[in-house]
């Protein structure tokens, strides 16, 4: 701990200072309050971006399969020829929410179908079964990519927190203490000192007085 | 907004189905000129970006999570399933801000 480095012992700083290491702690609580509702947000957040994710890519693995399974039945270059041939627009939402001044997206997935896709003659069952795999594993992974993007922000803004938390706790509020108790202390020691002198001059006052009367 | 993926032939395939555009990736430089590309397209929403081809620009990748608004870019396993040794969610969380969840 150290004491600030040339500040004058006189009243006026002390008044200052302990302003000042007023605002300092009420800080301190601001952002300690802070950190907890974003650690808060973020644990929640977790939990939820972990389930969401272990869905999503089962998600995509299933789709994955049924295209590979259409591509076996019919051939790649069909399959390609078919994705040309199927109408699906798929749209999405990004709105935005704000915890503590840290902005987080909203992700929203919808898709415009215009089925029948193809003519069922001659094809792979495993076509549509793809085409709905694909969905569903899409509009997972919209909100993967939400949550996940949420979750590298807060952590950023969590950090960020915690090291001005810190830097208040463990620095600039001892520090603020220690130098008002050393003005404090500097300004006792000067009325101590004051003190004695006019006990002294008292004295001798009185002494020259009483030499006086007994001339 | 629209997605936009960069990958692999089979995840470009499939993802065409549900009518999401994308672009074909096998190297790095590849991958970053696309990137670069639809990063400036701003109808560009979402980028799904295979795992095996992130990892290749990994640096580039990491930057724009962290300091753009938009658009959100989401990492997603290819055709052969999950990296292997890939860090959980969990894992990056801790990474970031050093501290336990």
């Amino acid at each position: 701990m150290a004491v600030r480095k040339g500040i004058a012992p006189t009243k006026t700083n002390l008044i200052k200072l302990k302003g000042e290491l007023k605002f300092a702690r009420q800080g301190y609580e601001l952002l300690d309050q802070k950190r907890n509702i974003l650690i808060n947000e973020l644990l929640n957040l977790v939990d939820l971006a972990v389930e969401n994710e272990l869905r999503a890519f089962a998600a995509l693995d299933a789709a994955y399969v049924s295209l590979e399974m259409s591509s076996r039945d019919i051939g790649k270059l069909s399959v390609q020829s078919l994705v040309g041939a199927i109408k699906i627009n798929s749209e999405m939402n990004i709105k935005q929410r704000r915890v503590m001044g840290v902005r987080l997206p909203l992700v929203k997935t919808e898709f415009e179908d215009f089925p029948p896709y193809v003519s069922p003659d001659g094809l792979s069952l495993h076509i549509p079964d793809a085409i709905e795999n694909f969905k569903k594993a899409l509009k997972i992974l919209g909100e993967l990519a939400e949550f996940k993007v949420s979750i590298m922000r807060l952590a950023q803004e969590v950090k960020k927190t915690i090291r001005k938390v810190n830097a208040l706790e463990k620095i600039a509020i001892p520090e603020l203490m220690e130098t008002v108790g050393f003005i404090r202390n500097r300004l006792e020691e000067n009325e101590r000192d004051s003190f004695v002198l006019m006990k002294m001059i008292k004295q001798r006052m009185e002494e020259a007085k009483a030499d006086e009367w007994s001339d | 907004m629209k997605f936009y993926l960069i990958g692999d032939e089979d995840a470009l395939l499939g993802f065409a189905m549900v009518g999401v555009e994308g672009v074909l990736a096998r190297s790095a430089g590849e991958a970053s000129q696309a990137l670069t590309q639809v990063l400036d397209d701003p109808d560009v929403g979402i980028i799904l970006i295979n795992e095996r081809i992130a990892t290749l620009i990994r640096e580039q990748v990491d930057q724009f999570v962290f300091k753009r608004e938009f658009p959100l870019i989401l990492e997603i396993p290819d055709r052969k399933g999950r990296m292997e040794n890939r860090k959980s969610l969990r894992d990056l969380v801790n990474d970031a801000i050093g501290i336990k969840l």
